[in-house]
């Protein structure tokens, strides 16, 4: 029994990680965060599935096993109260699984969350009811605008603020979300790493327009970014460039 | 007429209303004009004075304060038996004092409250069925899923867990009732005048209150009057609650029957027990917060107003270290039902005893240590992310023990599949998903990617629905025969369960993965990459809702005309199964003496409690014959 | 093997009965244990805002005290006089269990007009602070916390009232306080609250 249990333990464990690590979870990995989040990601797959099919196998057998037969209405089962060993396993075991994946966490989060270097290029994110507005300063000046555009392998530190409401900046390619709260400056810091145009998402509930407080940002090779912010600051000058 | 206005009851409750409003009229008007504020008629001014003690003039109306009134005045006072249990349906409309009327009144009002809260689901999940605009505005979606969220917290899973605790608690620990009938029956009441103020602010100009359940100011703050209905409600309700949990705290400890020492005592007791200390000790942060909203919005306050220098997180710290607890709250009752269902059913006892009963204790120490990891992405410093990341994850470890105890409880038993049974397994599976969900949000930096995402819904509605709303349903198909002295349909109850049980995964399980690939809760509208699976997910949706009426109907066709029920179908060995199906109005002729643990099946004539005049009894309940298979 | 089923009784049988006397499983009294437990639920209250004044005092660092300064000597006093209050809510309760009535009214009247000055004074103090609860989120601390407080004295006035109506019609006696020692829990626990927030407010 126990062999049998062990192995469709095993075979479903297999089958439930193989099917699970190809289902395409995330967005395009944008950022040098975003591989690093998504095989932990793949790490808590690879543990909870064989966690979730030995409870149900455990269960489903002692169903299909010991089900009330006819004529054994007026039985009970074994007044077992419990096994000290058996508790001591089931304490120890997960015990040891939360603390190596907090462990592999914690290193993760002061990884990914590292102070950026001097110099890095800083952009100010303002959210405000229903839009993202971004400043960079550049050679050409500052560049305000609505949509985000980025150099690729530069590393960038973001600024965010809000004026009225609590709202949340995240890029889903990038794997990094951080709410913009008025009264403080959050920020996070990141290196794109993908050529391309990725969402722009605000994840708090800021009001009517939450739905559609929406942008994008743009990821370039160096010589474009540089072409396109130029244009850009020409614009905002003429603008009058004040918030 | 005038008699009718005279006693307690809806005529007075009525009339004691108006004057309320009158009074309330006034006492704006005087105050506005003491403090020389024009116009003097302020209507918003008056509604949220109304709001705060229209209800308690009701409250008096309806006759929850005439014994103490009457008391503290000196007269004589007479404790009236005549009046305690329901004679007719009637008596389900009064206040009563009798814990299993009160019980019933809570499960009936709270059930209401479900229907119209899975009701603004339903309409949510319309709205969301494809992109774009459907049927509904921006502000009025952000209602439906605002009010949807409150009244299911509020007015039905911590209630409907108070309700058939209310019921079945006094019974189980051989008590007549609870230690304070008068302060319970006004905890009831409390209730539903909470509900239909949330349901009011739907009428409030500028709409019903729309920044969530959870209200995070400034949003709150800045919000038109219809979030004062929340502000207001919530505190009804959650004085409610805390009386409730003050009643059965006293109750268990000052009241129970000869010989149930706290480790004889069943575990839905236990669940209980370790529920009301939550509910008195965190509850009363939840009222602070929204006393707080209501100060920065009616007063002008500066509690959250950075100009004015404050501290718009704090608004997040002192809700979240409530709602935190309050997420165990509407779980450890659960629990405690699953172990009836589960050792009853299984013929054996619950494994390991004790450490279920720790593992509670653990779980209400533990829950107060975790609230920041709700604010995981909100711009906290790292050194309070990675311990919150830390004691998160150790909850999983007294959880994983309970789930694997009741695992253990199955093995060798003599399994009966019927439809008690089924919600208890069908919870043990999903709130295993649910908890797991729990444990990857609890990882930093995953729960940076997915906050506020529909992963979050998926793990949300995995422990609520797949968690508590199991466990619910268990526990009123368990009990349902000793409430209403009938048996419910078997046949229907397995469908109810196979149709909820299929369709809540096929619209909760997607939602893990949009989440993850980039679609935020709380909209009203989405990018275009994820209309088939919110098509999916709506229609799943539909059909889940539905088979709720299955549900419906099974009950209210067998409270009226269903088979007789005997006083222990179940055969159970816990006190409440040793009276009649409905027990006799004052439970017992003489209080039980207990004479050995709950769960004694498998021993042959083992007796948990004497119940009843020993020479007139044919026999004292008793666990089954030999044990069953090896 | 199954339980004899027992029947429902019928519908009069058990009103000839009562419920029966239910069984003390502890020492601890019922009320006052519920009592207690308010008071954990009210501390608790308390404790909010007073996570609301570390917030906007400490973390935020917003200045304090609020305006030009807190009148230290008049909360000091009002102190004073709710601390007696205490003390003649103690005597009070003394006489009670010795079945002096003259006692217990002489007390019961001195506690509740020791309350109603304490009220009076610190409306007084409202009046002349030269801030209010909009000047700033310092200010906004001070008045909830306050306020609250006050509004917990005002509650004890009432259950003091209620109690002094009852010992005036004769109801308090050895063999009956329990009416009157709940309250006069209830009001020492805002007296205690009162050296928290005084201390917090005030003081530090």
């Amino acid at each position: 029994m126990w062999v049998s249990l062990a192995a469709i333990i095993v075979v479903a464990s297999a089958i439930g990680i193989g099917i699970m690590l190809a289902i395409s979870w995330f967005p395009a990995q944008g950022s040098n965060v975003a591989p690093k989040i998504d095989t932990f990601w793949n790490v808590l797959i690879v543990v909870s599935v064989p966690i979730f099919v030995s409870v149900v196998t455990m269960m489903l057998f002692s169903i299909w096993r010991w089900r009330q037969r006819p004529g054994e209405e007026g039985l009970d089962g074994p007044p077992i109260h419990g096994s000290t060993k058996l508790e001591v396993i089931w304490t120890i075991i997960p015990t040891i699984i939360i603390a190596a994946l907090s462990t592999y966490a914690a290193i993760l989060l002061l990884d990914i969350q590292a102070a950026p270097a001097k110099g890095t290029r800083v952009v100010n994110v303002n959210g405000i009811q229903f839009a993202w507005n971004f400043e960079t300063k550049t050679d050409a000046g500052p560049v305000k605008s609505n949509l985000l555009y980025l150099p690729v392998n530069e590393p960038v530190t973001f600024d965010i603020r809000s004026k009225d409401v609590i709202h949340a900046f995240w890029v889903p390619a990038f794997r990094m979300q951080v709410d913009a709260v008025p009264g403080i400056t959050t920020s996070y810091s990141l290196t794109p790493t993908k050529v391309g145009s990725f969402d722009i998402v605000c994840a708090e509930l800021c009001g009517l327009g939450h739905a559609y407080m929406r942008s994008t940002v743009t990821v370039l090779p160096p010589a474009r970014y540089k072409a396109v912010m130029a244009g850009l600051a020409h614009a905002s000058a003429a603008v009058g460039g004040s918030k | 007429m005038a008699s009718k206005i005279r006693q307690a009851g809806w005529y007075r409750a009525l009339a004691f209303t108006i004057l309320g409003i009158a009074v309330c009229i006034g006492l704006s008007t005087g105050l506005r004009a003491a403090f020389g504020l024009n116009p003097v008629y302020d209507g918003t001014a008056v509604l949220q004075i109304s709001l705060l003690m229209v209800p308690i003039f009701f409250l008096g109306g309806i006759g929850c304060f005439d014994y103490w009134l009457r008391w503290a005045s000196g007269r004589k006072v007479v404790d009236d038996h005549a009046d305690h249990g329901a004679k007719s349906w009637k008596d389900y409309f009064k206040v009563n004092t009798d814990h299993k009327v009160i019980g019933i009144q809570y499960i009936c009002v709270s059930f209401f409250f479900m229907f119209v809260g899975g009701l603004m689901a339903m309409l949510v999940r319309a709205e969301l069925a494809a992109p774009g605009r459907q049927f509904v505005d921006p502000n009025t979606y952000n209602g439906l899923f605002s009010v949807h969220a409150t009244l299911l917290i509020f007015l039905f899973v911590i209630p409907v867990f108070a309700g058939i605790a209310n019921y079945v608690l006094p019974l189980m620990i051989g008590a007549p009732d609870m230690a304070f009938p008068r302060l319970n029956a006004l905890s009831f009441w409390m209730l539903p005048l909470a509900g239909v103020m949330m349901l009011l602010s739907f009428l409030a100009p500028g709409g019903s209150f729309a920044a969530g359940w959870t209200a995070y100011a400034p949003l709150s703050v800045d919000a038109p009057i219809g979030q004062a209905f929340f502000t207001i409600a919530v505190q009804f309700a959650g004085a409610s609650s805390i009386a409730t949990a003050l009643n059965f705290l006293v109750t268990i400890i000052t009241m129970r029957a000869p010989g149930m020492t706290f480790f004889r005592m069943p575990l839905l007791v236990w669940a209980n027990f370790s529920t009301s200390l939550l509910v008195v000790i965190a509850t009363p942060f939840i009222a602070a917060s929204q006393f707080m909203v209501l100060l920065d919005r009616a007063l002008g306050f500066n509690f959250f107003n950075p100009a004015g220098g404050g501290d718009v997180l704090m608004y997040q710290h002192v809700f979240w270290f409530y709602s935190h607890p309050a997420v165990y709250i509407m779980m450890l009752p659960g629990f405690g039902i699953i172990s009836e269902v589960l050792a009853t059913r299984a013929r054996k006892p619950v494994f390991g005893y004790r450490m279920m009963a720790f593992s509670l204790l653990a779980i209400v120490l533990l829950g107060f240590t975790v609230w920041a990891h709700h604010m995981f992405v909100s711009g906290m410093p790292n050194w309070v992310r990675i311990p919150m990341m830390a004691t998160t994850a150790i909850i999983a470890i007294p959880t994983g023990i309970k789930i694997f105890s009741w695992v253990a409880t199955l093995w060798r038993g003599v399994l009966k599949m019927d439809t008690p049974m089924l919600w208890a397994t069908g919870f043990i599976a999903m709130f295993t998903l649910g908890g797991i969900s729990g444990v990857m949000l609890a990882m930093v930096p995953l729960d940076i990617h997915v906050s506020d995402t529909y992963f979050i819904v998926a793990h949300i509605h995995y422990v609520l629905f797949g968690g508590s709303l199991f466990t619910i349903f268990a526990g009123i198909y368990f009990w349902f025969p000793k409430m209403t002295g009938r048996m419910f349909n078997e046949k229907l109850g397995k469908i109810h369960f196979w149709l909820t049980f299929v369709f809540f995964n096929l619209t909760f399980a997607p939602m893990h993965l949009i989440g993850v690939q980039g679609m935020p809760r709380r909209v009203s509208d989405y990018a275009e990459q994820f209309a088939t699976w919110n098509m999916i997910i709506s229609i799943s949706s539909f059909i889940l809702g539905l088979s709720s009426l299955i549900f419906l109907y099974n009950m209210v066709a067998s409270w009226r005309s269903g088979p007789k029920a005997s006083s222990n179908p179940w055969n159970s060995l816990t006190i409440e199964w040793q009276v009649s199906s409905p027990p006799p109005i004052f439970n017992f002729d003489t209080i039980p003496s207990v004479v050995g643990g709950p769960y004694e099946y498998g021993v042959p004539g083992a007796v948990h409690a004497i119940v009843g005049d020993p020479a007139k009894d044919l026999v004292p309940a008793g666990a089954g014959a030999t044990e069953g298979h090896s | 093997m199954e339980a004899a089923a027992i029947p429902a009784p019928a519908a009069q049988d058990d009103h000839h009965h009562g419920p029966p006397v239910a069984n003390q499983s502890s020492r601890v009294n019922s009320e006052v244990l519920g009592i207690l437990l308010f008071i954990i639920s009210e501390i608790m209250l308390f404790g909010a805002f007073f996570a609301a004044y570390f917030f906007i005092r400490v973390v935020n660092a917003d200045g304090w005290p609020p305006g030009a300064g807190l009148p230290v000597a008049v909360a000091a006093t009002n102190a004073a006089i709710l601390l007696s209050s205490s003390v003649t809510m103690h005597w009070t309760d003394v006489s009670a269990k010795r079945g002096n009535q003259a006692g217990m009214r002489i007390g019961i009247v001195t506690t509740f007009l020791l309350g109603c000055t304490f009220l009076f004074i610190q409306i007084n103090e409202y009046l002349h602070l030269g801030f209010t609860p909009k000047t700033s989120a310092s200010a906004s601390v001070f008045f909830g916390l306050t306020g609250l407080h006050g509004a917990h004295v005002i509650i004890g006035l009432l259950l003091l009232w209620m109690s002094a109506v009852r010992i005036f019609k004769g109801k308090v006696g050895p063999a009956n306080y329990k009416g009157l020692e709940v309250p006069g829990i209830y009001w020492h626990f805002v007296d205690a609250m009162w050296i928290v927030v005084f201390t917090t407010i005030y003081v530090l």
